[in-house]
């Protein structure tokens, strides 16, 4: 990521305080950049007016792709690679393909969604992760806002903000 | 709390359902052939459809209760309902059992004694295929599972008044929970060898007893979730949102996987290994009954699997309802295919031996005619006859469950 984002946060102690935060953030039509809690928090999606992920959309098409991979594949070698009749059974035996098409099925669309997760979330090994603050991993709920592109009475509006709603501590970085 | 009114429109539609059954039994026995092999297969495919719903019911209560399931307490009196089906359903299976001491009728190769005298296999398993020991399953076993449901059932209404704090009554009730769980599930297995298996009396499947199992459980899922739509309809339960039907659309849909993961071992093993005796089964199944043998899987498996594999058709009663009333008869349809098959082969052999002109009549029924479909109407019409009389005797909400607050606060997305 060549843009390196400014980015102003506050601390909550508590998840509750968050929600509220949220919502307060919502009502003020302030744009949230994102928001970081050590645990998945009940009710965020709503209170943040998330749409419903997409990343179930991948998995489904990766399943697919993992299903004719396997049946193609079988397929292939059964019928024209490499035919061999055994126990009797036909050259295109489908039925005892299903248990290895169903493997292979299961383990495209699990580990496509993972790479589909990493992707979007600018994760994966040897990445350096920007982290806001170490604390938001273990007990700190984090609202941040991107004010790369913000005057000073905006940003002195987004302190009040976070004072307001109880905000045990408010810090800007440059990510 | 609200109490559910039996309305008389709804007495008159199951009334309707039921005299329709009765009518189309009545025809059946009339038109069958000498052994009334249609008019007591169609018994026993119902019978053992409704009893084995009602079983079930009371099963997945149970393992509610004892992995302190709360989501469902809302409603937990449909199910209860559900359960108290038992006891007609029971009296049924013990007709057909005493049919098999009495002898009126054949639907059992084992219990065919000119049959039996010239069949090494068979006499080999007449130590457990004999009418004594089915007897015994229907009542003992049937008695026991009736008596832990009235247990459960009086309890829970024992609650509404006396709950409290300490939970008493609710320890009560789990330790009956703890009881059904073993006991209903080996129990079943037995009965269903009996009920079902032994129709074809040569054959025998060790995941039987499960695939009958998760079948009823797939049926069972389907009509609460039909009870629970029309009584929201209706105006109760207003605090039933879509996160229960998500949940109850969730067991739907993982339930008939688990089904089709079961007949699929089933079916691929003994494709696989492809033994004489084994194949049997499905040899005649593919032969004669294809249709129902191919519409079984698409309407068990992959009607569900392709509708419910989203998340919002879960959460919409349009969808559920579609799927449900699919999966039912579809379930059905798997009951006439275990049954059919095994009843049709008995018949035809008592009759070759004993009445060659009416085994010369005798002609496989494939696809079930409207006279099963008309008793399948009947039975349901008593089923939601007994479950509507059963809701009405009590407050449809228990007020006192411990897990109240939290069903009333569910949330699954």
């Amino acid at each position: 990521m060549a843009n390196s984002k400014n980015v102003l946060f506050g601390l909550y102690n508590d998840d509750d305080i968050l929600i509220d935060a949220i919502k307060a953030a919502r009502n003020q039509k302030l744009d949230i950049m994102d928001v970081f809690t050590p645990f998945p928090v009940h009710g965020l999606d709503p209170a943040l007016g998330l749409a419903e992920s997409r990343i179930h959309i991948a998995g489904f098409v990766f399943g697919l792709i993992g299903f004719i991979t396997a049946m193609g594949f079988m397929s292939w070698i059964s019928v024209s690679d490499w035919p061999i009749i055994y126990g009797g059974k036909p050259y295109w035996p489908v039925l005892s393909f299903i248990p290895i098409t169903f493997e292979l099925t299961v383990l495209f669309s699990a580990v496509g969604m993972v790479i589909v997760f990493f992707t979007i979330c600018g994760l994966g090994p040897g990445v350096t992760a920007k982290v806001l603050d170490p604390r938001i991993t273990d007990d700190m709920f984090c609202i941040a806002f991107d004010v790369s592109n913000m005057e000073e009475n905006e940003k002195a509006g987004l302190q009040k903000f976070f004072e307001e709603t109880g905000a045990s501590e408010i810090n800007q970085k440059t990510i | 709390m609200q109490s559910f009114s039996f309305a008389s429109g709804e007495r008159k539609f199951f009334g309707i359902c039921m005299i329709i059954g009765v009518i189309s039994l009545i025809i059946t026995y009339l038109t069958d052939d000498p052994l009334n092999s249609r008019f007591w297969s169609s018994i026993l495919i119902n019978a053992s459809f409704f009893t084995g719903i009602a079983f079930i019911t009371l099963f997945f209560y149970a393992a509610k209760i004892l992995t302190y399931a709360g989501w469902h307490a809302q409603f937990k009196r449909v199910m209860e309902s559900f359960y108290m089906f038992l006891g007609i359903g029971l009296i049924f299976m013990v007709v057909i059992g005493l049919g098999t001491v009495f002898g009126f009728h054949s639907l059992y190769e084992w219990n065919n004694e000119m049959l039996v005298a010239t069949d090494v296999i068979i006499q080999n398993k007449s130590a457990f295929l004999n009418p004594m020991w089915y007897m015994f399953a229907t009542v003992v076993f049937g008695a026991s599972w009736f008596f832990v449901a009235r247990q459960l059932r009086t309890l829970s209404l024992k609650e509404d008044k006396e709950g409290d704090i300490e939970f008493r009554v609710h320890k009560r009730m789990k330790v009956w929970a703890a009881i059904m769980l073993p006991l209903g599930g080996f129990t079943s297995a037995a009965a269903i060898w009996l009920w079902l298996m032994s129709l074809d009396a040569h054959w025998y499947s060790t995941l039987y007893g499960w695939y009958t199992g998760s079948s009823w459980l797939v049926a069972s899922v389907a009509f609460l979730i039909l009870t629970i739509i029309y009584l929201k309809e209706r105006g109760y339960y207003p605090k039933v949102t879509d996160e229960h039907f998500h949940d109850l659309g969730k067991y739907l849909f993982a339930f008939s996987v688990f089904w089709a993961y079961l007949w699929f071992s089933q079916y691929m093993l003994i494709w696989y290994a492809n033994i004489g005796e084994a194949t049997v089964y499905y040899q005649t199944r593919l032969e004669h009954y294809s249709v129902i043998f191919y519409a079984n899987i698409a309407i068990n498996f992959l009607l569900p699997f392709f509708v419910l594999l989203r998340n919002d058709t879960k959460r919409k009663k349009g969808t559920l309802i579609f799927v449900s009333i699919f999966v039912i008869i579809g379930h059905w349809l798997d009951k006439f295919l275990m049954v059919m098959p095994g009843v049709d082969y008995t018949t035809n052999k008592i009759l070759s031996a004993t009445n060659p002109e009416a085994a010369a009549e005798f002609s496989r029924l494939t696809i079930p005619g409207f006279l099963e479909i008309g008793v399948f109407i009947g039975f349901i019409g008593l089923f939601g006859y007994i479950v509507f009389t059963s809701l009405s005797k009590a407050p449809l909400v228990a007020t006192k469950d411990p897990y109240l607050e939290e069903s009333l606060h569910h949330h699954v997305v």
